[in-house]
């Protein structure tokens, strides 16, 4: 798949505008990343109130599986991915029956506990398999586009676009289909969605192995711009939690917003004052953000 | 009940003895001391977590963070600045119980899952701040050369033997402030909180003032554990601040038992020998360690001396049940009894929530555990 | 009463306490004691699992690849015949786990040697090794400040990292320009030589921009800091990290249409780097000069057994090379003190065991002596410039002294 150079203002030397520019692009791509690695954990935050540090992990093993089916089995690309997803599916499922599900009377210090020791053994697992090195995940979409002089890669346009796509057919999915809407259900009211009838097993199962899915999916994506390896998750996993929080838990739009608002955010203070406050950013806006608005910025009724 | 006679109270002390003579039979394996030391450095940040989470129930992610501070305070001012260690030591823990409250101000606007990440993050931007301000904080080259304790020419510090008991002695003095906290209203004011909130305000607690105060005394905690830290190692880098330290503090008590007085050193014991145990496997272990902590979490999430408190718990009922039906039976023949006591107890033990699973366990307190 | 039924539940309780505190003394003070007779411990301790693995990785297999040739060729000490063991542990980078490690093969399995990897570690374990516990440390780090530390039992291999700043910088100004662009990374040792660059290359006369060092860790994508990095249209990055994050800089550099040269720091190795980008993104640089281009005595063979045990797509890097080396020169030290448990004269015997290590144990440039402080010396030290051609033309490097 290539995209053809398109010139819309030829310049060679880069101006301060273009320097903008190309750092807003690149703030939109980490955008696109951020959010498709957010959107699941705030669903699985937001209807089982599980704050799952094992999520890196999975964005890590959806890496790793997308690699293997991509360069060992030799699969296509795009092919490679949906397999990978749909076997970090059936992960995300039996990581919810066999260690959420126990759990589900517990005070929220043990399910991040557990969830930790999920992270440890994840990658312990995916070292010992692939060995510790970085590997690099080659991607058939080629090409650059360029745009007021800005250059902005064919495989970071891919990633917003199909962060957009991803979340469109999610709300899509929660509104109109059965199952999307218990998730909602069991959102607003577990209790009274059982009453209903509603299984609020299924649907924790459900939700996990969606995030676990999207995860994959983010993960299949955006390996190729940087690298595999056993701890690739951790960085993101911190960041991820601050997004989600910042836009308020179990809302979608809200890690939308969160996600971009904090990829330009961290881009263009790394550009403009330091790369150091580019990293402390995210934490700062979170620290800021909730310490006027203590539930985030797009809060849905907190249940107790 | 006789304090002498609680079995909670033996077993402490029994550990605490215990621990005291380690260095009798190890003095010569470095090793061994090193390790016992460092951990009971741990358990004292532990301890504080034990405040805030364990008795207040606010999960708290920022103890690495603070346990850093106190680290780095002691180490920086001991080298760059010449102090002496224990005026280092002072100031610093001072420094932590500073930040320790400000952080607390802003974090206890927060509640819940949001309290946890946002505590997370507040130790996170301090591992930043510990690792990127090279001016200040060395940055990664880390503090090297920390001050040994002054012993004034009557101990040498330098001896892995008085460094063990000194550190062996504060530790002593937060066992004792733990049970003295246990006991008073402090105590049973925070255990009020951890169980509602909303409750707990409703009978007028001062809800928000006492969250200050117990993460503030968390904070302190970890800076005391950190400032010893510092000097037991000699070199301290980032690390001493990072999330993994965090999580490491919140193996130790899960495995203790949270809300306990003997929990938090009996986890920072334990876990450490298996840690070390599993050095062997190197990259490996946590293939194992994993699931074990998983386990842990599901199966024994009270903690060892949880589960120890709730056996004897549970003989101490039955022992009650049983005095109380021969207490009815005497009550035919002799007409003396001591069922009035026994009813008081039996009154005391039905609210003892145990393993039924209803509810959420470890939230609701055992009357036992107010002493 | 039930005094006895309380009583015994006391002791239960007791027990089982006393029982959990005396398995921990024991874990700590048991352990295999080894080191006797015939067979001594080398002790490695270094990142297994983790950020830092594979590094940790490769140091170990270097270690292992020297050992069994040394035993495969027999060592012996004052008459006996010895077999070397290595004994490794994990400590994730954390300098003290590293300490406690170190303490732990020192003590429990009599190690005289423990190597290590990382500067962090290293100095956290110069507090405990000449004091109670003695051992000697083979220290793999380019940061002097270890042997700036009056520590008797150290041996450093690698060169000083400050050596390489003079010709690095005189070289890219040569093949790229005035203007320096530093993109190195946000660690310890990035910190240590974005510093050594920025003196080095205003000392030639060059202009310096802003530093964009970012953590290669972290950064989920390059392009970001890149951009912001060519926005001050320099002729010459600087740039370095461990290797593949460090290619997929130099990519995205050339990408964004970067002609100029790069100055690589020593973390990364070009050939490692050349798996993971195409060659013609790396040309026009200078940096350590590859395993796979040293004309050693020992080279040839000891990149066909490292192709044999590593696989033949993975490139040996310095790491493993020079503490093959390494290895090597503390068995002749051994054998020339003529004790395998007395760290101090094995120590002193190196300067005198250095001429007599086989050739075979020759392969990445051999030192000829060792500073009173303990650092090793290759008097022949070389890096390289990767030219247009894609060859590796060799640049002599002069050795600055480790005095602060």
């Amino acid at each position: 798949m290539r995209l053809t150079r398109a010139a819309l203002m030829p310049a060679e030397d880069p101006t301060i505008m273009t320097l903008f520019i190309q750092q807003l692009f690149n703030g939109l791509a980490l955008g696109g990343v951020y959010c498709l690695a957010a959107i699941g954990l705030t669903l699985v935050f937001g209807v089982l109130r599980i704050p799952n540090l094992a999520h890196g992990a999975l964005y890590m093993l959806g890496a790793y599986i997308t690699y293997f089916f991509l360069t060992t089995v030799g699969v296509p690309y795009i092919a490679a991915i949906g397999i990978a997803a749909i076997m970090l599916f059936i992960v995300g499922v039996g990581l919810e029956r066999l260690v959420f599900h126990p759990l589900r009377n517990s005070p929220h210090t043990h399910h991040m506990i557990a969830a930790v020791g999920a992270m440890f053994f994840f990658q312990a697992l995916a070292q010992a398999i692939w060995g510790a090195d970085f590997r690099r995940m080659d991607t058939p979409i080629t090409g650059e586009l360029r745009i007021l002089g800005a250059e902005i890669s064919a495989q970071r346009i891919v990633i917003i676009v199909t962060a957009v796509i991803v979340l469109a057919l999610l709300a899509l999915f929660i509104k109109r289909s059965i199952h999307g809407q218990t998730i909602e259900a069991i959102e607003q009211d577990r209790v009274g969605a059982s009453l209903v009838g509603i299984n609020p097993s299924m649907v924790s199962m459900l939700t996990l192995g969606l995030s676990a899915l999207l995860a994959t999916i983010a993960a299949g994506l955006v390996a190729p711009i940087n690298l595999l390896s056993p701890t690739m998750g951790d960085a993101l996993n911190l960041k991820v939690f601050a997004i989600i929080i910042l836009g308020g838990l179990g809302s979608l739009p809200g890690a939308i917003v969160g996600g971009f608002a904090l990829a330009i955010a961290e881009t263009m203070t790394a550009t403009y004052i330091s790369s150091a406050v580019g990293e402390a950013v995210a934490f700062i806006v979170l620290v800021a953000v909730l310490a006027i608005k203590p539930n985030g910025l797009f809060t849905k009724a907190v249940q107790r | 009940m006789n304090p002498m006679k609680n079995p909670r109270i033996i077993g402490t002390i029994a550990v605490i003895i215990l621990l005291g003579l380690t260095p009798l039979a190890f003095a010569q394996e470095n090793y061994a001391m090193r390790v016992i030391t460092v951990g009971m450095c741990a358990a004292i940040a532990v301890y504080g977590l034990n405040i805030i989470l364990g008795f207040t129930g606010q999960l708290n992610l920022a103890q690495g963070g603070f346990f850093g501070i106190g680290a780095y305070g002691v180490g920086l001012l001991t080298t760059d600045y010449d102090w002496s260690f224990w005026a280092a030591f002072v100031v610093s823990v001072i420094g932590t119980a500073v930040i320790g409250y400000l952080c607390g101000l802003i974090a206890l606007r927060t509640k819940d899952e949001y309290f946890a990440i946002f505590t997370m993050a507040i130790g996170f931007i301090i591992f930043l701040v510990i690792s990127r301000w090279e001016p200040v904080t060395h940055a990664h080259s880390g503090v090297n050369n920390v001050k040994f304790p002054e012993g004034g020419g009557l101990i040498d510090f330098e001896s892995p033997v008085a460094m063990f008991y000194l550190v062996f002695a504060i530790l002593l003095i937060c066992v004792y402030t733990t049970y003295a906290i246990r006991r008073s209203s402090v105590g049973r004011t925070l255990l009020t909180i951890r169980t509602s909130e909303d409750l707990a305000d409703a009978i007028g607690v001062r809800v928000g003032f006492s969250k200050q105060l117990a993460f503030a005394a968390s904070a302190v905690f970890g800076g005391v554990g950190g400032g010893l830290y510092a000097t037991v190692v000699g070199f301290i880098g980032p690390d001493a601040a990072s999330i993994d330290k965090t999580f490491e503090f919140l193996m130790f008590i899960l495995v203790g038992g949270m809300g306990t007085v003997a929990g938090p050193l009996l986890g920072s014991m334990i876990v450490t020998f298996l840690f070390e145990l599993f050095q062997d496997f190197q990259a490996y272990r946590f293939i194992v360690l994993g699931p074990i902590i998983v386990a842990l979490v599901i199966f024994a999430p009270r903690g060892i001396v949880g589960y120890l408190g709730g056996f004897v718990d549970r003989r101490n009922r039955r022992r009650r049940v049983e005095e109380a039906r021969g207490a009815d039976d005497d009550l035919d023949s002799t007409g003396a009894s001591t069922s009035g006591g026994t009813g008081d107890h039996r009154a005391r033990n039905v609210a003892d929530g145990t393993e039924s699973g209803a509810g959420r366990t470890g939230g609701t307190p055992s009357p036992e555990e107010t002493k | 009463m039930n005094s006895v039924s309380r009583s015994r539940r006391r002791r239960l309780s007791a027990a089982a306490v006393l029982g959990a505190i005396a398995l921990t003394a024991t874990a700590c003070g048991g352990g295999g004691g080894s080191g006797e007779g015939d067979t001594v411990v080398i002790g490695y301790t270094g990142p297994l699992s983790g950020g830092g693995a594979a590094y940790g990785e490769n140091v170990k297999i270097g270690l292992e690849m020297a050992i069994d040739d040394l035993n495969a060729d027999g060592v012996e000490v004052d008459g006996n015949p010895v077999t070397l063991e290595l004994k490794s542990l994990d400590d994730k980078y954390a300098p003290s786990t590293a300490a406690s490690n170190a303490q732990r093969l020192a003590d429990q399995d009599k190690a005289p040697v423990v190597v290590s990897p990382n500067a962090g570690a290293i100095k956290a374990i110069q507090q405990i090794n000449s004091g109670r516990s003695n051992f000697l440390i083979s220290a793999y780090t380019s940061d002097p400040a270890i042997v700036q530390a009056d520590n008797p039992l150290t041996m450093m291999i690698p060169p000083n990292f400050e050596s390489y700043a003079e010709e690095f910088s005189e070289t890219a100004m040569e093949h790229g320009g005035k203007k320096l662009a530093l993109l190195g990374t946000q660690s310890e040792y990035g910190q240590q030589w974005t510093k050594s660059i920025k003196d080095a290359w205003s000392e030639a006369g060059g202009k310096i921009g802003g530093d964009n060092s970012v953590d290669y860790a972290t950064v989920s994508d390059f392009a970001g800091p890149v951009s912001k990095a060519l926005s001050e249209k320099p002729d010459a990055i600087f740039v370095g990290g461990p290797s593949q994050p460090t290619a997929l800089i130099m990519e995205e550099a050339r990408k964004q249409g970067f002609k100029g040269s790069f100055l690589v720091m020593d973390q990364a190795k070009l050939d490692e780097m050349a798996t993971v980008t195409k060659l013609d993104n790396l040309k026009n640089s200078v940096g350590v000069l590859p395993v796979s281009e040293y004309e050693d005595p020992g080279t040839e063979d000891f990149l066909k057994k490292f192709a044999e045990k590593a696989g033949e797509k993975k490139v040996p890097t310095s790491e493993t090379a020079l503490n093959y080396q390494g290895i090597a020169i503390i068995a002749k030290a051994m054998e020339a003190a003529g004790t395998t448990d007395d760290p101090e004269k094995i120590r002193e015997a190196i300067s005198e065991a250095l001429p007599e290590v086989d050739d075979k144990y020759k392969v990445n440039g051999f030192p000829d002596e060792i500073t009173e402080q303990g650092h090793l010396l290759n008097p022949n030290l070389e890096a390289t410039f990767l030219n247009e051609d894609g060859k590796y033309t060799k640049v002599p490097i002069e050795q600055v002294s480790d005095d602060k």
